[in-house]
């Protein structure tokens, strides 16, 4: 890995350079939110932010999408793949914690079966992440998850903001690529550099989840989870900003004759979202649902994909959600707990 | 208040009188604060009161018809609206559920504190109350802001600060008002002021914005319903995925079903992640209905909804 | 009921129009206007509802937001309403949504109530035609709509 820097007086032009090859997409603020979206250019990209409200895996698994439409003529059906991109894409400012978020969601669209539609959007887009700033944002806690939010790994270049210029780490082939695109702005760094300049270290609260899957299994059918979710209101909030939450719905919209099927995100905090045709609903109150929530991130997705827990610690479920539910409160709860067989 | 509000409560946990109190607690951080449930005594201590106690609890009280006993619940003005309104429409019953008001005196809008100080609120360590003005505390300073700068929008038109319908109080009943300086429906007029295709623009650059999250409609007191018609499957009146129609049909049915009993809480434009101006919407709802049937929800506990009922001599231009 | 479907304006745009007709007065006087060979633009597609208050709001909404280009109400004169009342709360309801619709973006021709007796073919036929050419003249309600 190739360590080089970059005025960032310089950025806007560099990040302009790749817009007429490529499309770009940047945290940029509209109506008061962030959240990562194509811009024209790098004018509408928001440098200074802590974390964009609505996770980037909407980059590759959007809220809605379509992945085909249909037309019946006669007696014939005919349906047209919706193509997920039409060109490559390069993503600036992603934060690694999300960086993470999108090898979670590799091993949902990858592993037992090829997403082409994710896939596609993977293969297609270079990541340029960019080092938190420090110290985060107070809330952040993804440290507890191991993850380092100084860190390049995942990404395609890494950008670290030490003072008037940034650390820039070319991680892979993608990444050299487009520091190439406007090679003169890159100087290599003298030894003396090198040396002094060094990202802050972070400073983060941290706690031991070493045993948190196996608490949180003994937990099943603790009362904790009934008084817990006595705040939930069951709005979708807390897995909508939440990068690592995947759940969705497949839809036709239109009539028998034409119409479009789409994908959605759907919520496991609704209270039909486990409902069966037969009106039986296994997670018939907010009890089962928040439960199951926080069973998957540090149970059953672990175990399914023999991956880490499915949360990466980026604090938007508990900044957001309108019921007070603080993840951090939670697995100190789950901890705390003597587990059955002590 | 905050100690008298902790004796109350120890008292009616303590006698029995209730199952549990829905009040305002600490959060993991100081400039959060949360709903809290109160079960048992020595949680009684994490309750707390001041302005960043934004939440609507009248909310909650729903969920308590399924306890055997009694729910506790603590309510600003604006939050009677609720009580009174779901008494009104029969969702709860006055013995079920003890409710002690509140005098408010403001409470702070964080996005615009934000704003204001040029802090983010992660920073900010507290917020008190002093006549009017708040005091923010900011790691070792403490810095003042005049109230009318930083209050939630409907603060600074609040009618009834002090909760009118309630079993115990926290102390005296303070009256408080601000003078906005503008009518309470300016930012409806402003936006009616508009030409038909600018308020088309408007609205469909927002309704495109939503996710729907349903935080809206699950955070809102009268969104009650046992399956809502979003919900329904046969038959579906709404797609799930959120194209620009669905979005427009659910904000649009939902402000109808508000019509004579939204009460203006603005607890839906608050949750909202994604910004979306809400309370443009139901000021509209309010300001319609007040001015064609002369009514406001969440006063009269008597009064009929104007939805429910007619006058023969309601204006007719549909001759 | 005769048609006559030649009178576009000429820029022509053939509106897609919802028209909504309680059973026992509105319904009667379309009725009244095909047996009387009263001529009327075919943009109307008529559905038959026992009172004018089983039009639910969201019909409206529905109609509108998913791309009908304008949708009417009909239904019995105040006083005349079969089930006595019904088109009292119709006309609340009226009063109310026109309003909502027009503050979100949809003009106000777009949506009419109006009350059309048994005996009255031919206001049954002037509706019609009038808000068949008010709706004409403001062009399509909207592009169909996709994803964001
Ligand atoms: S935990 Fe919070 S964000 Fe999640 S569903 Fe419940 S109230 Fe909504
Ligand atoms: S902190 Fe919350 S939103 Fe972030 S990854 Fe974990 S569960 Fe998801
Ligand atoms: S809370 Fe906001 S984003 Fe969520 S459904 Fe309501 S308007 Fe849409
Ligand atoms: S939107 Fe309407 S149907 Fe749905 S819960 Fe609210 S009031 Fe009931
Ligand atoms: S619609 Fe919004 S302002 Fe009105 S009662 Fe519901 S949450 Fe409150
Ligand atoms: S029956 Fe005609 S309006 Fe009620």
């Amino acid at each position: 890995m190739e360590r080089k820097k970059l005025q960032k007086s310089d950025l806007s032009r560099w990040l302009d350079r790749i817009a007429q090859e490529h499309e770009l997409i940047g945290p940029s603020e509209d109506d008061g939110v962030i959240r990562f979206q194509p811009v024209e250019s790098s004018a509408e990209i928001a440098v200074e932010f802590a974390n964009s409200l609505i996770p980037p895996k909407s980059l590759f698994f959007p809220a809605v999408e379509s992945l085909f439409s249909f037309h019946k003529r006669g007696k014939d059906i005919e349906l047209e793949a919706t193509e997920p991109l039409d060109r490559d894409r390069v993503v600036f400012g992603i934060r690694n914690c999300d960086v993470q978020s999108l090898s979670l969601l590799d091993y949902v669209f990858g592993q037992d079966l090829e997403d082409v539609y994710y896939q596609e959007r993977r293969a297609r887009t270079a990541l340029i992440a960019l080092a938190c700033p420090t110290p985060p944002r107070s809330s952040c806690f993804c440290t507890t998850f191991g993850i380092d939010p100084l860190s390049s790994d995942g990404s395609d270049v890494l950008l670290t903001d030490v003072g008037d210029v940034y650390l820039v780490d070319v991680v892979t082939e993608k990444g050299e690529g487009l520091v190439s695109l406007a090679e003169d702005l890159f100087p290599g760094l003298t030894d003396d550099e090198a040396r002094q300049l060094q990202p802050r270290p972070v400073e983060m609260k941290k706690v031991d989840i070493s045993q948190l899957r196996e608490k949180v299994e003994a937990l099943w059918e603790d009362e904790y989870w009934h008084k817990m979710s006595l705040p939930c209101l069951g709005c979708g909030i807390c897995t909508y900003v939440c990068p690592t939450c995947h759940c969705f719905d497949i839809v036709d919209v239109g009539s028998t004759l034409e119409g479009e099927r789409y994908r959605c995100w759907d919520s496991c905090m609704y209270s039909d979202f486990a409902l069966m045709a037969s009106g039986e609903n296994p997670r018939p109150t907010k009890r089962e649902r928040i439960r199951n929530r926080y069973f998957h991130k540090f149970s059953t997705f672990p175990s399914r994909y023999g991956s880490g827990y499915a949360c990466v610690g980026c604090a938007r479920c508990l900044i957001h959600c309108p019921g007070g539910m603080e993840i951090t409160e939670v697995i100190k709860d789950i901890l705390a707990k003597e587990s059955i067989s002590e | 208040m905050q100690d008298r509000l902790h004796d109350i409560v120890r008292k009616l946990l303590g006698e029995g009188t209730i199952e549990y109190f829905i009040g305002y607690g600490a959060g993991s951080e100081p400039h959060r604060v949360v709903p809290c449930f109160v079960t048992s005594d020595h949680e009684v201590e994490r309750l707390v009161w001041g302005p960043l106690c934004l939440q609507n609890l009248s909310k909650y009280v729903l969920q308590a018809k399924d306890l055997e006993g009694k729910a506790g619940v603590l309510v600003k003005g604006c939050d009677t609206r609720a009580i009174v309104e779901l008494l009104k429409q029969h969702q709860i019953e006055r013995e079920e559920v003890v409710v002690i008001g509140v005098a408010c005196q403001g409470q702070v809008d964080p996005r615009t504190l934000e704003e204001v100080l040029g802090v983010p609120m992660e920073q900010v360590q507290g917020v008190e109350d002093a006549g009017d003005q708040f005091v923010v505390t900011i790691g070792e300073d403490e810095r003042t802001v005049a109230k009318e700068q930083v209050l939630l929008g409907k603060c600074l038109y609040c009618r009834h600060p002090s909760a009118f319908e309630y079993d115990f109080t926290l102390g005296e009943i303070v009256p408080f008002s601000i003078d906005a300086g503008e009518s309470e429906f300016a930012m409806v007029e402003e936006l009616e002021r508009l030409s038909v295709e600018e308020r088309r623009a408007f609205w469909q650059k927002q309704f495109a914005r939503c996710i729907r999250c349903n935080a809206c409609r699950e955070v809102c007191y009268a969104c009650y319903c046992k399956e809502c018609i979003f919900d329904r499957k046969m038959p579906r009146w709404l797609d799930k995925p959120p194209l620009l129609s669905e979005n427009e049909i659910y904000h649009l049915i939902r402000a109808v079903h508000l019509a004579g009993r939204c009460i203006d809480c603005r607890e839906c434009e608050r949750v909202c992640p994604m910004n979306l101006p809400l309370s443009r919407l139901y000021k509209k709802v309010q300001k319609d209905i007040a001015e064609l049937f002369d009514y406001e929800a969440g006063i009269e506990l008597d009064e009929v909804p104007p939805l429910v009922s007619f006058e023969l001599d309601d204006q007719d231009p549909f001759m | 009921m005769a048609v006559e479907g030649s009178e576009t304006g000429g820029n022509g745009f053939e509106p897609k129009i919802l028209m909504f007709a309680c059973n026992w007065c509105s319904y009667a006087g379309a009725d009244l206007a095909g047996v009387s060979r009263l001529q009327m633009p075919a943009n109307c597609r008529v559905i038959r509802v026992m009172c004018s208050a089983r039009v639910r709001p969201e019909f409206v909404i529905t109609a509108l937001s998913k791309g009908l280009d304008g949708v009417v109400v009909l239904g019995c004169h105040p006083g005349d309403c079969h089930y006595s009342e019904g088109n009292y709360f119709t006309r609340r309801r009226g009063l109310f949504l026109k309003k909502l619709l027009e503050y979100v973006g949809i003009e106000p021709e777009r949506f009419q109530v109006r009350w059309v007796s048994a005996s009255e073919g031919a206001k049954f036929a002037d509706t019609v035609a009038e808000v068949t050419r008010q709706v004409k003249a403001l062009g399509p309600n909207r592009p169909r709509r996709n994803a964001q």
